[in-house]
């Protein structure tokens, strides 16, 4: 399969503020994920 | 992109934001701005360098795309209450579907490079089966 973005991103784990551990992958695993990289909080 | 939330999830989308930043600063963020949509944190910035998400330097402050970001974003009522871990990280916006599929791609060159949010739900649009799907701009 070519490089894609979403390949690159796919088995990366983040935690979300609760904690909670989340594959990337998994969030277009069953359909489309729009996915925004802010430059800030706030 | 709050606002458009609700567009994405009728498509049957996801919308997921990423930020630099701890965990007290995102969850005051996500208190802030009152979102629903999922937060997460990449303070180790592993995603970020995956997609190859640069930085921006004082110059860009000077650049006039930079001063009508601005411009339309203090219009639309928008202010940058705290300058972050990092304040010359650029961000991007992207669409993926199953199968590590690309969708949309937007890498942002400056500050306030941002994708049109119709772009995204477009991109999104064309995820349907049977649609033909948009170009990819980067």
């Amino acid at each position: 399969m070519a490089d894609t973005y979403s390949s690159k991103l796919a088995g990366i784990t983040l935690t979300d503020p609760d904690g909670k551990p989340v594959r990337l992958g998994s969030l277009w695993a069953a359909g489309p994920a729009v996915i925004v990289f802010l430059r800030h909080y706030g | 992109m709050r606002e458009h939330e609700d567009a994405f999830q009728q498509k049957g989308a996801k919308l997921v934001a990423i930020g630099l930043g701890d965990v007290g600063y995102a969850r005051q963020f996500r208190e802030d701005s009152k979102i629903d949509f999922p937060l997460l944190i990449d303070d180790k910035r592993e995603a970020y360098k995956a997609m190859g998400l640069g930085s921006a330097n004082l110059l860009h402050l000077f650049r006039k795309d930079n001063a009508a970001a601005r411009k339309r974003a203090k219009a639309a009522g928008h202010r940058q209450v705290k300058l972050g871990k990092d304040p010359f990280q650029l961000g991007g916006s992207f669409v993926f579907a199953p199968g590590n599929k690309d969708l949309f791609v937007h890498v942002s060159e400056t500050f306030g490079d941002n994708a049109d949010p119709k772009q995204l739900l477009k991109a999104v649009q064309g995820s349907s089966p049977g649609a033909s799907l948009p170009s990819v701009s980067a």
